[in-house]
């Protein structure tokens, strides 16, 4: 029986070297790899299907499988040849004719024609495509010949020639009818980016590889891996290791600490992306608390954020305080406020505003009420379950607003319930973002008359959660709407902000950017859109990608993090055979004892 | 065991199981807002998108038609599509359930064999030095919120030392296949497992000492041991397996337990198990997860407590008449 | 001559519990154990109740601490360090541990109210009241406590009333199926069927009787069942269900891990409110414990 024991140890002891012998000679391993750029990023590819997705995954994988007939400029978003290698319109800039590249393929080698085009948008129009649908709503294509694709408005669109819709392959997509579409996971290599889909492996990562049929040449990397991580932490571990090149939304403290590193270059992306602490502007369904709906109470809390504090505080930095909201990813279509113009943070001034328009404190509470002694100024602050920042925010805000004399009571909803609430005026404060297009149109229209709640079967069919209903802002939003000089536009667009800045509805926080990281060593050519201030990957044209070329000719070295774990994995696993193997020959010697 | 008390129980736990469907669609109606409204807030939605995606979301229809459609949906195991990555909640649990089994599988089998042998152990060395260590030691992992716990192994043994990953179940970019990729797993559950398995032994070990205790004084012991059978046959042969049953049982039960109660933990580790998914899914909330993963862990407690009772019942005859 | 009698009989019942509350005390000081959780939770009682001496209850605002750095390291000037917003950590445990507290015991209350009430009237009629009950009692058991919470925190909004009600609606199930237990042996005493016999009323069999034997039972429960309801008061602040106007220890768990407390080195903000529960929870279980082994032979005296 000893015997036995000891040879059964002996065996669990050489199993237990093999493994260690395995692991760490496995971990070391490398073979010959093309160039592959591999991104990091917590957010998965919801859908591969451009008439369906939503994320910015999604997006960030169109751009680059799906070529649009007008690109867009890094440096300032306006239109550059795509597909079309030129365009001209009609007089009343109604119709535009776009000449397609000669010799334009498919990745598949089939070729790319109007009749693509005139497809995409012709279906996108008719069968209402999200993603599309706000650039084709009222544009019908016709294909002349085909090299040449004619699109006529309904309207005046000011957004022409800007074509940046993805064209889809007709032999591809024509194979789904309507009720089909919506149920097609999109999963096909079929494109005309500078890459196509190789493999998606849901929740862990999708590659793609470089399109030798892109109108721009094949571009130099090979390959592109995105990787999905469930933990920031360890996405920015694997950067620092090397096993990753670039990464997407990188957490506050990580960004701080890589800030410091050699080697890695951290950017805040720019995309006009606000936070807003908004004001129930009264005009929607349902009244907010009295006070709110006079201006000079509005204004009075407007002077009581201190926005720097908070972009230091809750964003350690990372971020810019706001003046009026950000329409665009295009920061140039923001006025410039004067300096009376601008709600400073001076809680006095606050204070004597309060004072003088008659919302003293009576009762000696602490708390102001309305002028004559009424109703005391307490007001409803939602505050955001979802977003990490909003329950700091909403400490320093309701302490600001304390300090004033105003008080708060504090509920947390989901997003969608807040969407409900806010569509039934039922708030005093929340605080919320946007993440605005390159037009500017569809921002500037959500706070029209028309955007304001008004079925209260329906009341979260509308936009305007500032419930805030000006007549001449609705006016002038249909101007710009139609304007089709750009600096005319422009200034519209400008007055439109001030106006609504003015009205103290929304306080905008901080203009806050996207926190992106990437190696130096390895690859270099990232853009940034826009130039100088906007993210490199994640944007609207996703340039980076195609004019990326290695550093140096050396491979990169990854795997480091292998071996020495490795090691100490089958050193455990060594002992733990050994002690198996100890604790039954130990078991056996005791049976024994127990049979005499 | 007769077939009629065995009818009696499964019968009694399904019908438990329907109230418990019946009570999640209704209380996720109350909490529900517009879902379709904040998801694509900003992207200016035609009534034929709206109306599109309110159907997709199954959100159309009034409350008694949706309760239906719920129900049948349930029937099939269509548990409706996640707010967050717009998959099938099916799907996503089926994706993140073997994670969470195979952490909680596993330290649940370290801390009942270790909680039961330093329960043996402490009981048998009763008052002694021994047994204080062995009882304050796991009072005081018992007495720790587990993710409290989990917090303080990782930040000095992953954060601080280095020696083990700081979350997730393996080294994303890496392409190791086979042993190395098991033992990279390996290396990201030990953190995670030890936690667990601290976290719960000390009960197992206090449930089994005092079982213990109690079993040693019992009349038969007693007989054994005028029967001039030596003390430690008496214990391992006659005490302990009569001493076994509260624990077995407790067991069966913890294990429908700890399927929810590992949410925290898993969070601090970034496992992604069903926990993870869970805290996710808070975050949001992602209701038609969180009301999917609420009847995984309402079924999972009901079937334990279920194989449980037959188990106790099957292994002390004293109770079947009950 | 009755009523002297009564009066002498009551009195003699006053002096007899008297002097076994004397000898339980004393039985109880013995017990090394019981006294160290006495003596912990009587410190952070104390600390508590103290809180408004021992650190400022502004400080508590994020408005308040903006002239103090993030992440500071415990000093002179915070005892506890500073965390993400430069609050002071030791004003958070100070503040946190009244709420922790103060949810723990009226969680408890209301587990303990509705266990007891239940676990007494199905145990003592039994039958169909009984057995309905049983299936009530069963059924919340079942219902995995954590999925519950979140529901219901969702439903009623997060608020300190909102944990209160979820930790009591979990926790008396647990309650009552003891005290039914306890309740049913009672029962088969002599005593009460002798009462019963003599015409006694259900009410009077239940207060009379029933009640003053389990009483014992119901304070070693209470104080094992304290501890559930501070570790679940602990978890589901930490998943973010909490009130999040109020400090709490689980509330600073979530905050820690949110900010990142781990990566920034920053254990100052981590590690007392884990080792206040920690202790108190503990504390708790020893006196429990002690207690339990006092009633210990007296129940086991009875059963004879």
């Amino acid at each position: 029986m000893r015997g036995r024991g000891r040879i059964l140890a002996g065996a669990l002891a050489c199993a237990a070297a093999t493994v260690a012998i395995a692991v760490t000679t496995a971990s070391g391993q490398e073979g010959a790899k093309p160039l592959t750029l591999t991104v990091g990023l917590q957010q998965d590819l919801d859908s591969a299907n451009p008439t369906v997705g939503v994320t910015v995954a999604a997006y960030e994988f169109w751009n680059l499988q799906y070529a649009t007939l007008t690109d867009k400029s890094s440096k300032d978003f306006s239109p550059i040849p795509g597909l079309a290698s030129s365009w001209t319109s009609s007089p009343d800039k109604r119709t535009w004719t776009y000449k397609l590249r000669p010799g334009l393929k498919w990745s598949d080698g089939q070729p790319l024609t109007s009749e693509d085009v005139a497809y995409t948008i012709n279906r996108a129009r008719r069968e209402q495509w999200l993603n599309y649908s706000q650039t084709v709503a009222n544009i019908t294509a016709t294909t002349p010949d085909p090299q040449t694709v004619v699109l006529k408005s309904s309207v005046s669109d000011p957004k022409l020639p800007v074509m940046d819709v993805y064209i889809l392959p007709k032999h591809v997509w024509s194979k789904y009818d309507k009720n089909a579409i919506g149920k097609f996971d999109g999963v096909t290599s079929v494109g005309s980016g500078p890459y196509t889909l190789d493999r998606v492996q849901k929740g862990q990562f999708w590659t793609l590889k470089a399109n030798p049929s892109y109108w721009g040449g094949k571009p130099r990397i090979d390959r592109v891996v995105f990787r999905k991580f469930n933990n920031g932490d360890a996405m920015v571990s694997a950067l620092r290791k090397g096993q990753l090149d670039a990464v997407e939304n990188v957490p506050a403290t990580a960004y701080l600490q890589l800030q410091k590193e050699k080697g890695i270059t951290t950017l805040q992306g720019q995309q006009g992306g606000f936070d807003e602490f908004a004001m129930n502007g009264g005009d929607g369904l349902k009244k907010p608390n009295p006070a709110l709906l006079d201006r000079r109470v509005r204004v009075a809390i407007a002077h009581a954020i201190d926005k720097k504090t908070i972009v230091n505080r809750v964003l350690r930095g990372l971020g810019t305080p706001a003046d009026t909201i950000s329409p665009s990813a295009n920061p140039s279509w923001m006025p410039k406020l004067a300096p009376n113009q601008r709600f400073d943070f001076n809680l006095n001034e606050a204070k004597q505003i309060l004072d003088q328009a008659g919302y003293k404190d009576t009762n000696g509470d602490g708390i102001r009420e309305m002028p004559g002694g009424g109703k005391p100024l307490r007001l409803r602050y939602a505050v955001r379950q979802e977003s990490a920042d909003s329950q700091p925010t909403a400490e320093f805000i309701t302490g600001w607003l304390k300090d004033i004399g105003i008080a708060t009571t504090e509920k947390t909803y989901s997003d969608s319930q807040l969407t409900e609430v806010i569509g039934k005026g039922d708030y005093d404060l929340f605080v919320w973002g946007w993440t605005p297009f390159v037009d500017p149109d569809p921002m500037m229209s959500y706070f029209t008359c028309d955007q304001v709640s008004q079925d209260p079967k329906n009341p979260t069919n509308y936009y305007n959660d500032a419930n805030w209903c000006d007549k001449t802002y609705s006016a002038m939003y249909k101007q710009q709407n139609t304007e089709l000089d750009p600096a005319k536009r422009k200034q519209i667009v400008q007055q439109m902000l001030t106006r609504f800045y003015e009205s103290a509805t929304y306080v905008p926080l901080y203009y806050q950017g996207d926190l992106q990281a990437y190696r130096t060593d390895k690859y270099t050519g990232w853009i940034r859109q826009p130039a100088e201030t906007g993210p490199v990957l994640f944007n609207n044209s996703s340039q980076t990608y195609a004019n990326l070329k290695p550093v140096a000719a050396t491979s990169s070295s990854s795997g480091g993090g292998g071996g020495g774990s490795g090691t100490i994995i089958a050193i455990v696993i060594v002992a733990v055979a050994v002690l198996g193997g100890l604790g039954l020959v130990l078991a056996r010697r005791r049976s024994a004892d127990e049979r005499e | 065991m007769s077939a009629r008390f065995v009818t009696g129980k499964v019968l009694g736990s399904l019908v438990t199981l329907f109230f418990v469907i019946c009570f999640n669609f209704f209380l996720f109606r109350v909490v529900e807002g517009d879902p379709v409204a904040s998801l694509f807030r900003g992207r200016n939605l035609t009534v034929t998108q709206r109306e599109a995606l309110t159907k997709q979301f199954g959100l159309d229809g009034s409350t008694g038609e949706q309760f239906v459609r719920y129900l049948e949906q349930t029937a099939h195991l269509n548990l409706g599509r996640s707010y967050a990555t717009n998959q099938p909640v099916s799907k996503e649990i089926a994706s993140k359930a073997w994670a969470t089994i195979a952490l909680v599988g596993i330290s649940t089998l370290l801390s009942t064999v270790f909680g039961v042998l330093i329960g043996i152990a402490a009981a048998w060395r009763r008052r002694t030095k021994a047994d204080y260590t062995a009882t304050t030691f796991t009072m005081a992992t018992y007495a720790m919120p587990d993710f409290w716990l989990g917090m303080l192994l990782l930040s000095f043994f992953a954060v601080t030392l280095g020696w083990f990953p700081v979350g997730g179940i393996e080294d994303a970019s890496s392409n190791a296949t086979g042993v190395a990729h098991l033992a990279d797993q390996a290396k990201h559950l030990f953190l995670p497992c030890l936690t667990l398995t601290l976290a719960y032994l000390g009960e197992y070990a206090l449930v089994m000492r005092s079982s213990l205790l109690d079993t040693m004084r019992e009349d038969y012991l007693v007989l054994a041991r005028a029967k001039g059978m030596r003390e430690i046959l008496v214990r391992n042969r006659h005490a302990v397996p009569n001493a076994l049953l509260p624990v077995v049982t407790i067991i069966a039960i913890n294990f429908g337990f700890v399927l929810s109660g590992a949410i925290a933990v898993e969070a601090i580790f970034s496992w992604p198990g069903l926990g993870l998914a869970t805290y996710d899914a808070l975050n949001g909330p992602d209701l038609p997860m969180l009301q999917g993963l609420f009847l995984l862990f309402s079924a999972a407690v009901i079937v334990f407590n279920l194989l449980a009772d037959l188990l106790y019942a099957s292994l002390d005859p004293r109770v079947r008449t009950a | 001559m009755s009523t002297v009698a009564l009066t002498s009989a009551r009195r003699i019942a006053w002096r007899r519990r008297r002097r076994s509350a004397a000898a339980a005390w004393r039985q109880y000081r013995s017990n090394r154990a019981g006294m160290v959780g006495l003596v912990v939770l009587v410190l952070f009682g104390l600390l508590a109740l103290a809180a408004p001496l021992l650190a400022d209850h502004a400080g508590l605002a994020a408005v308040n601490s903006t002239q103090n750095p993030v992440w500071a390291s415990p000093s002179e000037f915070h005892p506890l360090g500073t965390d993400h917003l430069g609050r002071s950590v030791w004003t958070q445990f100070v503040w946190g541990s009244r709420i922790s507290l103060l949810i723990g015991l009226t969680a408890t209350v209301l587990a303990m109210v509705i266990g007891t009430l239940v676990g007494i009237v199905s145990g003592f009629f039994g039958g169909r009241i009984g057995g309905v009950l049983m299936r009530i009692t069963e059924w919340f058991l079942v219902i995995p406590f954590l999925p519950l919470a979140i529901v219901l925190a969702a439903v009623l909004g997060p608020s300190v009333q909102s944990i209160i009600l979820v930790i009591g609606i979990t926790s008396w199930p647990a309650t009552a199926r003891v005290i039914r237990a306890q309740v049913l042996t009672v029962k088969e005493r002599l005593y009460v069927d002798r009462s019963r016999a003599l015409g006694a009323s259900s009410g009077h069999l239940m207060g009379r009787h029933i009640m003053p034997n389990i009483a014992p039972l119901i304070l070693a429960n209470t104080t094992l069942t304290v501890p559930i309801a501070i570790l679940s008061e602990t978890t589901l602040s930490f998943l973010g269900l909490g009130d999040p106007t109020r400090p709490s220890w689980g509330k600073m768990l979530e905050e820690a891990f949110a900010a990142g407390a781990l990566s920034e080195h920053a254990w100052w903000y981590y590690v007392p409110p884990g080792l206040g529960v920690m202790l108190v929870v503990l504390a708790f279980v020893l006196c429990g414990n002690a207690l339990e082994e006092i009633l210990d032979p007296r129940l086991r005296e009875q059963r004879a």
